[in-house]
């Protein structure tokens, strides 16, 4: 790599840093962290609540997991929710005030807007994840829930928000309209967390299981996708605990090769992000939109 | 500077722009005259780069505008019609996002962009928020942002449509110190005296052909076949109309006032000054002696509606 290459990649991206300095100065910023902590805080104090309601109110194994379990299904329905939001419409938001154009016709990589926009709007949600650390704390004080797994399971979130922040922000450079964006984006999140699973059943009733008199135990491959299940997986896979089969299809308990469901569905989030991502950037490019064009254009004369 | 040939612009079986030519020399000012829908617009896009020619070529400064997109936006500042704003950003911010863009860093990106908000007048509005700001600021803003990369080539499209009188007049002065600066600067406009009284060229498009070009004086005579000089005398305006009418190559006379007559000539500069020395020989106490420029109005009405074709 050339010095040059070394200055560019280290260079802040722009974008990155003007959507941070106006993001973080508004009120918005700062009334979406305080809601965000205020519903987890209540979330948890409801939840210890009620397990330690149904102790002699000592705080057991069985206890410190559940209401961590919750807080940790909490900040991912949270984070579900917010990062489609934060991104699906960053660039046809750009669009409409009109000055994306402007944007294009400078010397910015597109890639760079594309990752400027996706990195400024995780960014809020890692503030989120961050600013979120003290409630978690509170299961720090019962013992039985290690630093690791924290890590771990905050690692997973940040794979999650990167991925629904390229869904949103795939959607939102094709698609000129913000709501038409969020709604499509909303549609696909909606997809892979029930509709993969809709399907798998089905599938599994319908198709696998009439031709097989001995059940079926394995892992449908389609459950990998589903980041809810990879979750649950890797909880499961914290505390060695529970679960097995708990729908027809999915065996948590069961390894895929070497891997975990949950290791599976953080590769194909990983690629999935990079490939949208890429997608985006070829679309958000004029000049090379064309060659897409005439590649299409020839294929099709090739077919006919 | 920029040397356009052959330029097709479709959209699916509409022509847009149809076998566009044009040669743009350094340091021109050249106004783009055309109806909604002539193409100036798309023109101005495939020029940046922001949209593909169906076919044609286009060279900014020598480089093809299709292959090397990186080099030509440094050589290109571009300001659209429509153009939005960061609606949290400080007047002073705004420029130095635009410049850190282009990797102006530290104590020369403050100055570039002091320097840049002095040239439009709006230093003492640098903390203030863009969407506080007039639309004749707004518009005076994205010229300096154009200019913060210190481009050689300025593409204005309809840089002055929104404003009132005076932000038009202010707009019109930092063109042409852009102008004394070597700027070559290509400008759409619909308000057409304007562009008659700023371009150095001009170039009328229709239907997303360029129906005519040159300067003002040039289309003038193109499309009028002569030129008006327009004479006031005291007293004895007659007399003045006698002369006019005998004096060879005057295809006519038309009194305009009682003591203004215009008369319409073929010839150039030299005629006009033999025909000055002749009234004043023949003691006509003459006042004013002033050729009339072509309405560009006109024109553009009669060249559009002909749809005739000169290059």
């Amino acid at each position: 790599m050339s010095v040059n290459t070394y200055k560019r990649f280290f260079r802040i991206n722009p974008v990155l840093l003007k959507e941070l300095k106006v993001k973080m100065r508004s009120w918005k910023a700062a009334i979406l962290i305080g809601v965000y902590n205020l519903v987890l805080l209540l979330l948890t104090i409801f939840i210890m609540k009620l397990t330690l309601d149904n102790d002699i109110g000592v705080p057991t194994q069985e206890t410190i997991l559940t209401t961590y379990a919750f807080l940790v299904a909490a900040q991912f329905g949270l984070i579900t929710l917010i990062a489609p939001a934060l991104t699906a419409g960053a660039i046809s938001g750009e669009r409409e005030k009109q000055t994306l154009d402007i944007l294009l016709s400078t010397t910015l990589n597109h890639g760079s807007i594309i990752t400027g926009k996706l990195f400024s709007s995780l960014s809020q949600i890692i503030l989120l994840l961050i600013s979120s650390v003290p409630v978690f704390s509170i299961i720090f004080l019962y013992g039985g829930v290690g630093l690791t797994q924290l890590l771990q399971v905050y690692l997973f979130f940040i794979v999650i928000a990167i991925t629904l922040g390229s869904i949103g922000i795939f959607f939102s450079t094709f698609i000129k309209k913000s709501t038409a964006a969020n709604v499509l984006t909303y549609a696909v999140v909606v997809f892979f967390y029930l509709g993969t699973i809709l399907i798998s059943v089905f599938y599994i009733r319908l198709v696998i299981m009439p031709n097989n008199a001995l059940g079926y135990s394995k892992t449908f491959w389609l459950f990998n996708l589903n980041p809810a299940i990879a979750l649950i997986s890797l909880v499961v896979d914290q505390f060695r605990e529970g679960a097995g089969s708990i729908i027809l299809g999915l065996n948590l308990n069961a390894q895929q090769g070497e891997l975990h469901l949950w290791q599976i569905n953080v590769i194909f989030n990983i690629c999935l992000s990079a490939f949208l991502l890429f997608i985006s950037s070829v679309k958000l490019n004029p000049v090379k939109r064309k060659l897409f064009r005439r590649s299409n254009l020839i294929l099709k004369r090739k077919g006919s | 500077m920029l040397k356009i040939e052959n330029l097709c612009k479709n959209y699916g079986r509409f022509r847009a722009v149809n076998d566009l030519n044009l040669d743009i020399p350094k340091g021109e000012i050249f106004g783009f005259v055309g109806p909604n829908g002539a193409g100036k617009t798309t023109t101005m896009r495939i020029i940046c780069g922001l949209l593909n020619a169906t076919s044609g070529k286009v060279y900014v400064d020598g480089i093809d505008v299709s292959n090397r997109p990186k080099e030509l936006k440094k050589k290109i500042g571009y300001m659209p019609d429509f153009f939005g704003v960061y609606d949290d950003l400080k007047v002073m911010e705004y420029l130095e996002f635009y410049a850190s863009i282009y990797n102006i860093k530290g104590a020369e990106r403050k100055k570039v962009c002091e320097d840049l908000l002095e040239l439009v007048d709006l230093k003492d509005k640098r903390d203030f928020y863009v969407d506080s700001l007039s639309r004749g600021m707004k518009q005076r803003l994205c010229l300096a942002r154009s200019l913060v990369h210190n481009p050689d080539l300025l593409v204005l499209d309809e840089p002055a449509s929104g404003m009132d009188p005076r932000a038009r007049i202010e707009m019109k002065e930092i063109l042409r110190t852009l102008k004394s600066m070597g700027k070559t600067i290509i400008v759409s406009s619909h308000i057409l005296p304007e562009l008659a009284e700023l371009c150095t060229a001009i170039g009328i498009i229709e239907k997303g052909r360029i129906v005519m070009s040159g300067t003002v004086e040039e289309i003038t005579r193109k499309v009028y076949h002569s030129q008006t000089v327009r004479i006031k005398v005291i007293n004895k305006l007659e007399e003045a109309i006698r002369i006019l009418q005998e004096y060879p190559d005057i295809d006519g006379v038309n009194p305009v006032s009682e003591s203004e007559v215009e008369a319409s000539f073929n010839g150039d500069e030299v005629f006009m000054n033999k025909l000055l020395v002749r009234l004043i020989q023949e003691d006509i106490p003459v006042t004013a002696f002033n050729q009339l420029e072509g309405n560009l109005e006109d024109i553009f009405m009669k060249v559009t509606a002909t749809g005739e074709v000169k290059q």
